[in-house]
């Protein structure tokens, strides 16, 4: 009687925040990389170098055409070339004058881009913590095969941004970044990633962990990374199932509001619209699926109540991510 | 309208109240409970086609408040019971009388008159105005409310339910006086009689005056053939207890002569029987003298030919013989030939002698002779005869000393002086005794009371005032009647006068023992407690049979008796058409034509479960959303 009283008075529904807290993350968790969690990555790194044995190595070749020693191309003699890469053997035979084009061997730019939005602390277990570790083991992959690695941290703006660094031993510093963050904020994809984009010259890799709840729609933030020549990988943080397990006790009259925007809905639930909700979001998750594949971008879908190290497994025998 | 329950003011102010908690409740139920969601954009996908405008949203909030106090509104309605038309103060006020005498048991009207009326009762009850108050009363030898005078007709059927004939006759007398003391006072009152009318003329020509109150007759029957047994005693000889004589009297109330086959019971054996054929309206005392096989109980019943008799109530009767065995005597006295010689005539009789001055034996007796002395009394002495009663030590003291005197007074209703012709008796000399005021005397002569009998500390007592050998008492015939009828008198008591008590009377039943509370089982097996007072229990029993009566603490067996209705007037069971009063004739009963009872409560709550339901299915079945 009490209970419902309070609940009725305004009170917190079972593992939901009260409505002020909207926007607002959790405290996150101060044994996110744990030593367990760091064997893990090593154990993933020695299986990532087993798995891609023979044709990985440790750099990567850019598409940046320049002075590398593997031939790539041909191209017509504009003046100002260096002669040096003048073919002279087709000018011997064809009369016309080109440039030989070489491969230019560079380290690659690993950009980890890391939603914070609000939601993403929504469920439990929580998709940020889980996109934070998905982060520090695709970031030691990548440090341990000496890519650049930069870690962005992206809501409706671009906000915190480990700069790029390289090497295994900078593993720490991850650690250190990913550990500040914290869920707020309203998810816009499109304004952070373009603000990303103009930070950064240097085409990438470019990973986007997040659940892609972005009320502008999540196309256009994928499409800004597409259309600015970065190779996009969308990593789906994928809401568990246990949140909508959850959501049957939330019958009856209640006043719903978006945990970030705030905003508010009266609305009287029965199973049936509990049921047409979970049907939306799997509609919305096989929406997102359908759009990378359409844009040929590759796409994983990585449920928040999976263990990361599964996952990142995954990742890396699918492959295109890294190697 | 006008309210019958609860009135308007009342009604308001409960409803205030419960209007007001219930928009409390209202308010704080509007405060829905905030839920978070992950994104609001998947919800508005899902009810934005289903969900109703704001302003709608406001309306079905307003219809809900709006139906929680119309049932309000409507259960406070019902408690007040609101009725149309006419207010309370012209209802009918009626008092139902239904007769349940014996002779409603008759079965001329399938399957019986006390159906019949039980019937036309629940007519009247459906026929009830919305503002009549009705009172149902039982009208035997008593009269017994079934129900208060109410406007429940549930519970007026229910106490017509309980509605019972007994084996007596029915008291119009009673029966109107308790009406019209019900009906004093009340707005349009009446009496309703259902009966056969089968009232004697005594009854019917002295009623109580009615003062306005309107009184309707519903006859019942149809047909009036009957024999009936109207008179049923038996005894034992007093020399021969083990032989009895019978006195059955049956009474032919038909126009015609019938032929009765008679069976007589005796402790649930068959020890008699033959027939007897009787005139129209002739009534026959019929003696079955020397009699054996019965030791305790006698039944009586008479068998007639197919409708020649519609009432088999009044073909059985029931008698008890007084108990047939030893009664232990003990006499004290110097030694009195006549005494002892009287005491041996009685085979019965267990005798012991005791000198005066010796101490007296362990035991209990049944009766205990004082020869011209007095001992202290002792409850297991039993019932104390005092010859030559003494001065001092006895129950009574002397008036003065006569001589030459004889009994010039007694009472003849007495067993003590049963078959004794006291007029020749010629003594002495004596006393003449001094009784208290609650002491019976037996007999006296001009000079004083020389026969007393009484009670001392609930002990029974008979005391003579002189000694039987100063007379010629003890020469004559009634000296050994006298011993044992004494003796008689203290073992039987009145059971042994009266072999059957008549229903519908209020019975003295003697107790069987000393005690002020005692148990009455009746023939049905029912028991009831009863009071006693001096030695009996005052019973006002209903039913024909044998009867028990026990007495709390007491270590003796209970004494049974029996009972019969014995009513010549009751057995006469022709219907009458019309019911004459006191020289006035009962009318008919109008206006209890069958209609619906105006009670709107009923509707009113009929209405709430019908709100109730709607509001449930628009708020709890969410079809709404």
């Amino acid at each position: 009687m009490l209970s419902a009283l309070k609940r009725a008075l305004g009170g917190t529904g079972r593992g939901l925040g009260p409505r002020r807290e909207a926007g607002k993350a959790r405290a996150p968790s101060p044994v996110l990389f744990d030593d367990e969690f760091q064997r893990k990555l090593e154990t993933l790194a020695l299986v990532s170098r087993r798995v891609f044995a023979g044709r990985m190595r440790a750099e990567r070749r850019s598409k940046k055409q320049g002075s590398g020693v593997e031939f790539a191309d041909h191209r017509a003699y504009v003046p100002g070339d260096d002669f040096r890469f003048v073919d002279w053997n087709v000018y011997q035979r064809f009369g016309r004058l080109l440039v030989r084009l070489y491969e230019e061997e560079e380290d690659l730019s690993i950009y980890l881009i890391v939603d914070s939005s609000a939601s993403m602390a929504f469920g439990s277990p929580s998709k940020f913590d889980q996109a934070r570790r998905l982060c520090a083991a695709l970031a030691y992959v990548g440090l341990a095969n000496l890519d650049r690695v930069t870690v962005v941290a992206a809501s409706d703006h671009a906000g915190a941004l480990m700069p790029a660094t390289r090497g295994k031993n900078r593993i720490f510093k991850v650690f250190h970044f990913l550990q500040q963050l914290e869920a707020s904020g309203v998810t816009d994809l499109s304004t952070s990633l373009k603000t990303f984009v103009a930070q950064h010259k240097r085409r990438g890799l470019a990973i986007l962990l997040s659940d892609l709840y972005d009320p502008t729609g999540f196309e256009s933030g994928i499409n800004v990374l597409r259309y600015n020549k970065f190779e996009p990988y969308v990593l789906h943080m994928v809401e568990p199932a246990s949140s909508f397990a959850g959501q049957e006790g939330i019958v009856g009259d209640i006043n719903v509001y978006d945990c970030e925007t705030g905003e508010e809905r009266e609305v009287t639930v029965t199973e049936q619209v509990l049921r047409n909700v979970r049907a939306a979001h799997k509609e919305y998750d096989a929406a997102i699926q359908r759009f990378c594949t359409r844009s040929h971008v590759p796409y994983f879908a990585a449920p928040a109540d999976q263990p990361f190290d599964e996952l990142v497994l995954g990742l890396l025998r699918r492959g295109g991510v890294l190697y | 309208m006008h309210f019958a329950g609860y009135p308007l003011s009342a009604l308001l102010g409960a409803f205030g109240i419960a209007g007001g908690l219930a928009v409390v409740l209202y308010i704080l139920k509007l405060r829905r409970r905030p839920v978070p969601v992950v994104f609001s954009p998947i919800w508005r996908r899902v009810l934005g086609d289903r969900e109703s405008s704001r302003l709608f949203s406001r309306l079905k909030r307003w219809l809900s408040l709006l139906l929680q106090l119309a049932l309000l509104a409507l259960l406070a309605l019902a408690l007040g019971d609101p009725r149309l038309g006419v207010n309370s103060q012209e209802a009918r006020h009626v008092v139902l009388l239904i007769d349940a005498s014996a002779s409603m048991l008759a079965s001329d009207v399938a399957p019986s008159r006390l159906a019949k009326a039980r019937e036309l009762a629940s007519g009247f009850l459906s026929g009830l105005g919305s503002n009549d108050r009705m009172l149902i009363a039982q009208m035997d030898a008593n009269v017994t409310p079934l129900s208060t005078m109410t406007d429940d007709v549930a519970a007026l059927e229910v106490g017509l339910e309980h509605l019972r004939a007994s084996d007596t006759h029915a008291d119009l007398g009673r029966g109107l006086s308790f009406a019209l003391d019900s009906l004093r006072g009340r707005s349009h009152p009446e009496i309703i009689v259902i009966s056969d009318g089968a009232f004697p003329e005594s009854v019917t020509r002295h009623v109580p005056p009615r003062d306005g109150v309107e009184l309707s007759f519903v006859p019942v029957g149809s047909a009036a053939q009957n024999v009936a047994i109207t008179a049923f005693s038996v005894r034992r000889y007093p020399l021969d207890r083990s032989r009895y004589e019978v006195m059955l009297e049956v009474f032919n109330t038909n126009d015609a002569p019938a032929e009765v086959e008679l069976s007589m019971f005796g402790d649930g054996q068959l020890v008699q029987t033959g027939h007897l054929s009787l005139a129209a309206k002739e009534r026959r005392a019929q003696f079955f003298p020397n009699l054996a096989g019965a030791d305790r109980t006698l039944e009586a019943a008479i068998e007639l030919p197919p409708g020649q008799d519609f009432l088999s109530r009044d073909n059985r009767a029931y008698a008890l013989m007084p108990e047939r065995r030893r009664t232990r005597v003990l006499v004290i006295t110097p030694g009195n030939t006549y005494l002892e010689a009287a005491l041996l005539l009685d085979e019965y009789l267990e005798v012991t002698n005791v000198k005066p001055g010796e101490p007296l034996p362990e035991g209990r007796f049944d009766v205990t002779i004082l020869d011209g002395l007095s001992v202290p009394a002792e409850p297991r002495l039993g019932g104390l005869l005092y010859l030559d009663v003494p001065a001092s030590g006895g129950p009574l003291g002397h008036r003065r000393e006569i001589r030459d005197f004889g009994f010039d007074r007694w009472d003849e209703k007495s067993g003590i002086l049963r078959w004794i012709a006291p007029e020749n008796i010629q003594v002495i000399s004596g006393h003449a005794l001094a009784p208290e005021a609650r002491d019976q005397i037996v007999g006296s002569s001009e000079l004083g009371p020389i026969l007393v009998a009484g009670r001392r500390n609930g002990q029974p007592f008979v005391a003579l005032g002189f000694d039987p050998r100063h007379s010629d008492l003890v020469l004559r015939v009634a000296w050994p009647l006298f011993v044992l009828n004494t003796i008689n008198h203290f073992v039987e008591e009145d059971t042994g006068y009266i072999s059957s008590f008549r229903t519908g009377d209020v019975w003295q039943v003697p107790a069987p023992g000393p005690g002020e509370l005692g148990w009455i089982s009746e023939p049905g097996g029912e028991r009831y407690r009863v009071a006693i007072k001096e030695g009996r229990a005052a019973y006002a029993g209903i039913h024909a049979g044998f009867y028990e009566l026990a007495v709390d603490g007491s270590d003796r067996p209970p004494t049974r008796f029996a009972a019969n209705l014995n009513d010549l007037d009751e057995s006469q069971i022709a219907p009458v058409a019309k019911l004459e009063l006191g020289g006035s004739e009962a009318g008919e009963a109008k206006g209890f034509a069958s209609r619906a009872r105006h009670q709107i409560w009923g509707y009113l709550l009929l209405a709430v479960l019908l709100v109730s339901a709607l509001e449930w299915i628009t708020y709890h079945r969410r079809v709404t959303v």
